[in-house]
C-alpha cells in the first residue's frame, strides 16, 4: 500500500457502517410509524386511548431519533461525507437547528400569508376538510378602511417613539449613579429593580396605580379636590370637585398610560446598558479633553458619548424590541380598551384572530402579514448596519 | 409487514378485551366550569347518571371555561368526547356549520322532556330548522336594586321607561348615581344595550339585528340608541366604568353610592359578599319602553353538545336524555342558584331571586341569548367595542353606527 493509497482510504465509504446506519434508521422509521395510540392502550395496560397519547408520542420520539442517529451514522460514513468534512460539518451540526426554525418560524410565515387571503374561521369540518374559503385581497380591502387598524398603527409608532425616551432617561441615571459613594451599589440595584419584575406585574401595578377608584393617583387627587362625605345609607363617599383622571378608561390618556408603564423597567434596562459602558470610558481621553477645556456638555457630547456608541446602538436595539413587546402590558393593562384605542398590531390581530373566539383568522393574518412587512424594515436595516460594522472591522 | 404484524396482534388483544368485558360501553363527556359549586353540581348529575346506568362506564373531563373555548375547536376534531357543553344562538353556530355538532332533531321530537317541556328555550336551540342541544341551566337578566335606598327615597319598582327616569332624577337629586355598571370588559354595556332594544323594538327587530338582517343605521335601532343618550343622562352610569370589571362595579353599589345594576342573576352571590343582605336588594324586570310590546328577555343557556365524532353516540343520547329530566335538571339547578330549563322542574322557592327569575323567564314571549351569543363572535367585539365608545361619548353615535354597519358587512 503506497502512502497516497493510504491517505485516499480516509475518504472511502466504509460500506458496513453505511449499511448498519440504514438499516438501523430504516427500522426505526417503521417501528416510529407501526406504533400507534392503539397499539400503546392495549400493550401498556392505558384504559382509554386519550390516556396513551403522550407515552405514544414520547416513544414515537424516541425512534425518530434513532432513525436520525441511523442516518447520521450512515451519511457520516460516505465518502462524499469525508471528502467534505469540512465544508459539511458545519451543516450538520446547524441542521438540527434549522430544521425546528423551518418548521416553527418560515412555514408559519408562509402559512399566515396565505391565510390572510381566505376567510376562516379556524375550523375544520367533521371530514377534517379545512371550511376557509379564498377571498384574494378581501381582507386587505378591509383591513385599509379599518379606523381599529389605523389607531393600532398610529399606537404602534407611538410606542416606537415614546419609547425612545428611554435611552437619555437611562443616560442620565447611568451618568448620575456612575460614582464612587458608600452603597452605590445598593442604589444602582435599587434603579434596576424594576427590570427584575415581570412585565404581567409591571402592568398590574400600574393600573392599580392608574385606578381612579382606589388607586395611588386618585389618592394624591383627592388630598387637593376630593373630600369624604356621608352617603344616602350612611357610608362614607368620596365626592370630589374636579374629577381624578381616569387615565386608562379614556382613550386620549390610555395608551401613554400604558406607555409610561412600559418605560418603567425598559429605563432601567438603558441605564445599565450605559452603567457598563461607562465603566469603559477611558479615563486617558478623559483627562486629555479635560487638558484641552472640555468640561460639562460639552465633555459629554464629544468625549463620553462616542465611546458609548456600542451601548447606545444596542439601547436602540432593545428598546426598539421592547416597544414591540408592548404586548403583555397592554394584555394585563387594558386588553386593548377602551373601544380599541389602545391596540397595536400585535395585539389586534391576537384579537381578531383568536382573542375571546372572535375567529377571525384572515383578518388575523392580514395584519400579522403587514406587521410582517414593517417589522421587515426595521430588522433588514438591523442586519444591514451589523454587516456594514464588520465590514468596516474587518 | 412488520405493520400488519402489530395489527394483528392489535386486532386480537382488542377481541380478548372485547370479550372480558361484554356489556361495558363507553361515555365521555367534556364540562367547562372548574367553580366548585358547578363543578360538584355537574359531578352529582354524573353519579345519578351511572346509578341509572351502571352498564355505562362514564369518563368525565373538567376544564376551565376560558381554556374551553378554544381548545374545543381541537376537541371536535381529534378524539371527540362524546358529549360536550357549549353555547346555544349564534355561538353554536360555526360548529354546527362545520358539520362538528349532532343534528339531535329526533331527540327533540320523541323525547317526553324535550318534546314538550322545553318550548321556550326550542328556538335558541334551534339552527337551520333543525335542534343541536339540551340546556342543563339557564338564568334571568334584569335590574337589581338596592331595596333599601329606594324606600328611603319613597320609589317604587318602576313599570315603564317614564317612571324609571323620574326615579333617576330622584334618586340623582339625593346624590346617588342611579346605575353602577363596569365596561372594562365590554359585554355589560351588551346587557344594557339588549334590555333597550327589546324594550324599544321587540324580540323580532332584536333578533334581526344580530343575525345581520337589519343595520345598526336603522331607524328603530337609532330609536334604541336615543333612549339610552336619555339614559345616560338622566340614569347616569358610574363614573370611571370603562376601568371597572362587573365584579369592581358592585363596590359602589354595594356602597350605597349608586342604587341599580343590570346584570344577570350569577351577581346576587357578589353582591352578598359584598356585604348586602336579602333585605337589601332586590329585583326588577327592565321597565317597558314601548307600549304594549310583547315583553322578551335576556336567558343566556348552557347546553350539552353531541360531538359529531362521538364514538359512543347511544350513550350519549342516554346521557342527554338524562339530564332533560325535571328532577336532575332542578337539583343541578338548586345547586348552582340557576333556572331549569326543563318547565316542570322544581326550583328553590327559598331563594326571591330564583322565584322572580322563573316568573320573569316562564311568561316572557321571547328568550334572547345575550348579544354576544347571539351575534357572531367577530360582530359581538366590535359592537361592543362601539357601545363602551358610545357611554363614554353619545356625540360619536354616528361614526359608531357606521362603524358598525361596516362590520356588519364584512361579518355576515
Amino acid at each position: 500500500m503506497t502512502v497516497s493509497e493510504h491517505a485516499n482510504s480516509r475518504y472511502d465509504t466504509s460500506m458496513p457502517k453505511v449499511a448498519m446506519g440504514c438499516a438501523a434508521a430504516v427500522v426505526a422509521l417503521l417501528v416510529m410509524f407501526s406504533i400507534d395510540v392503539t397499539w400503546v392502550t392495549e400493550n401498556f395496560g392505558y384504559e382509554k386511548r386519550t390516556d396513551a397519547r403522550v407515552p405514544t408520542f414520547f416513544i414515537r420520539m424516541l425512534f425518530l431519533i434513532g432513525m436520525l442517529a441511523g442516518a447520521f451514522v450512515a451519511f457520516t460514513n460516505l465518502s462524499y461525507y469525508k471528502r467534505n468534512r469540512v465544508a459539511l460539518a458545519p451543516w450538520l451540526f446547524l441542521s438540527v437547528g434549522l430544521a425546528f426554525f423551518l418548521i416553527y418560524v418560515i412555514i408559519p410565515i408562509f402559512q399566515s400569508i396565505s391565510y390572510s387571503f381566505t376567510k376562516w374561521n379556524g375550523l375544520y369540518d367533521v371530514t377534517g376538510t379545512w371550511t376557509g374559503e379564498w377571498v384574494g385581497f378581501e381582507n386587505y380591502r378591509i383591513l385599509f378602511g379599518d379606523p381599529n387598524f389605523y389607531t393600532s398603527l398610529y399606537n404602534n409608532v407611538l410606542w416606537l417613539l415614546l419609547f425612545m425616551l428611554a435611552i437619555p432617561i437611562g443616560l442620565g441615571i447611568a451618568l448620575f449613579l456612575n460614582q464612587t459613594v458608600t452603597g452605590i451599589r445598593i442604589y444602582k440595584s435599587m434603579f434596576f429593580f424594576p427590570f427584575v419584575i415581570s412585565q404581567v406585574v409591571v402592568g398590574l401595578i400600574f393600573s392599580w396605580a392608574y385606578n381612579p377608584e382606589f388607586g395611588l393617583l386618585s389618592e394624591i387627587w383627592g388630598w387637593f379636590f376630593c373630600e369624604q362625605k356621608i352617603n344616602i345609607v350612611g357610608n362614607i363617599t368620596t365626592s370630589c370637585s374636579v374629577d381624578p383622571p381616569s387615565i386608562l378608561g379614556e382613550a386620549k390618556y390610555a395608551t401613554y398610560g400604558i406607555i409610561a408603564a412600559g418605560l418603567w423597567p425598559q429605563i432601567a434596562y438603558c441605564m445599565i446598558l450605559y452603567l457598563t459602558g461607562l465603566n469603559n470610558v477611558s479615563p486617558d481621553q478623559v483627562e486629555a479633553g479635560r487638558l484641552d477645556g472640555a468640561k460639562g456638555w460639552k465633555m459629554l457630547r464629544h468625549v463620553i458619548l462616542p465611546q458609548l456608541r456600542p451601548a447606545t446602538f444596542i439601547a436602540v436595539v432593545v428598546t426598539v424590541i421592547g416597544a414591540l413587546r408592548s404586548f403583555d402590558m397592554i394584555a394585563t393593562m387594558t386588553q386593548g380598551g377602551p373601544f380599541g384605542s389602545t391596540n397595536v398590531l400585535a395585539y389586534y390581530m391576537f384579537d381578531q384572530a383568536v382573542g375571546e373566539g372572535v375567529g377571525r383568522y384572515g383578518y388575523g393574518s392580514s395584519i400579522a402579514t403587514i406587521l410582517f412587512f414593517i417589522m421587515l424594515i426595521y430588522i433588514s436595516y438591523f442586519l444591514w448596519r451589523m454587516y456594514q460594522d464588520e465590514k468596516a472591522e474587518r | 409487514m412488520y405493520k400488519s404484524l402489530i395489527r394483528a396482534t392489535a386486532a386480537a388483544s382488542a377481541a380478548a378485551l372485547l370479550a372480558t368485558s361484554a356489556w361495558a360501553s363507553d361515555l365521555v363527556v367534556t364540562f367547562d366550569d372548574l367553580n366548585p359549586a358547578p363543578k360538584k353540581a355537574f359531578e352529582d348529575a354524573v353519579e345519578a347518571f351511572k346509578k341509572a346506568n351502571p352498564d355505562i362506564n362514564v369518563t368525565v373531563n373538567i376544564t376551565d371555561r376560558e381554556a374551553h373555548k378554544s381548545s374545543i375547536r381541537n376537541a371536535l376534531l381529534n378524539d371527540a368526547p362524546d358529549v360536550i357543553t357549549w353555547y346555544p344562538g349564534n355561538r353554536m353556530g360555526p360548529f354546527v356549520d362545520a358539520g362538528l355538532f349532532m343534528d339531535i332533531s329526533d331527540m327533540w321530537a320523541s323525547d317526553p322532556n324535550l318534546s314538550s317541556k322545553f318550548n321556550a328555550i326550542k328556538a335558541t336551540m334551534t339552527r337551520d330548522g333543525k335542534q343541536w342541544g339540551v340546556p342543563y341551566s339557564y338564568y334571568q337578566w334584569g335590574v337589581y336594586y338596592r331595596k333599601d335606598i329606594f324606600d328611603k327615597l319613597g320609589l317604587a319598582e318602576p313599570k315603564t321607561w317614564d317612571e324609571m327616569l323620574g326615579a333617576c332624577d330622584k334618586l340623582t337629586e339625593a346624590g346617588v348615581t342611579p346605575f353602577t355598571i363596569g365596561t372594562k370588559y365590554l359585554w355589560t354595556a351588551a346587557g344594557v344595550f339588549d334590555y333597550l332594544n327589546l324594550r324599544t323594538n321587540g324580540y323580532d327587530v332584536h333578533n334581526d339585528l344580530t343575525a345581520g338582517k337589519i343595520k345598526y343605521t336603522d331607524p328603530r335601532i337609532r330609536k334604541t340608541f336615543d333612549n339610552w343618550k336619555v339614559m345616560l343622562e338622566r340614569c347616569s352610569p358610574v363614573k370611571n366604568h370603562a376601568t371597572m370589571s362587573w365584579q369592581d362595579a358592585i363596590a359602589p353599589f354595594a356602597n350605597g353610592d349608586a342604587a341599580m345594576y343590570v346584570m344577570g342573576n350569577f351577581s346576587v352571590a357578589g353582591y352578598k359578599d359584598a356585604g348586602l343582605t336579602e333585605d337589601q336588594i332586590d329585583f326588577f324586570q327592565f321597565p317597558e319602553i314601548t307600549p304594549g310590546l310583547a315583553r322578551a328577555e335576556e336567558a343566556p343557556a348552557d347546553a350539552f353538545f353531541i360531538a359529531s365524532k362521538a364514538k359512543n353516540v347511544e350513550n350519549a343520547k342516554k346521557f342527554m336524555a338524562f339530564i332533560a329530566q325535571p328532577d336532575i335538571q332542578g337539583e343541578w339547578n338548586k345547586a348552582i342558584g340557576q333556572l331549569p330549563p326543563n318547565s316542570d322542574a322544581a326550583i328553590n322557592k327559598d331563594d326571591k331571586f330564583i322565584v322572580e327569575g322563573m316568573a320573569t323567564l316562564s311568561t316572557a314571549s321571547g328568550l334572547a341569548q345575550f348579544y354576544d351569543r347571539d351575534a357572531p363572535a367577530a360582530m359581538a367585539k366590535a359592537g361592543m367595542e362601539g357601545f363602551q365608545k358610545f357611554m363614554l361619548d353619545p356625540s360619536t353615535l354616528d361614526e359608531v353606527l357606521a362603524n358598525l354597519d361596516k362590520v356588519q358587512s364584512e361579518v355576515y
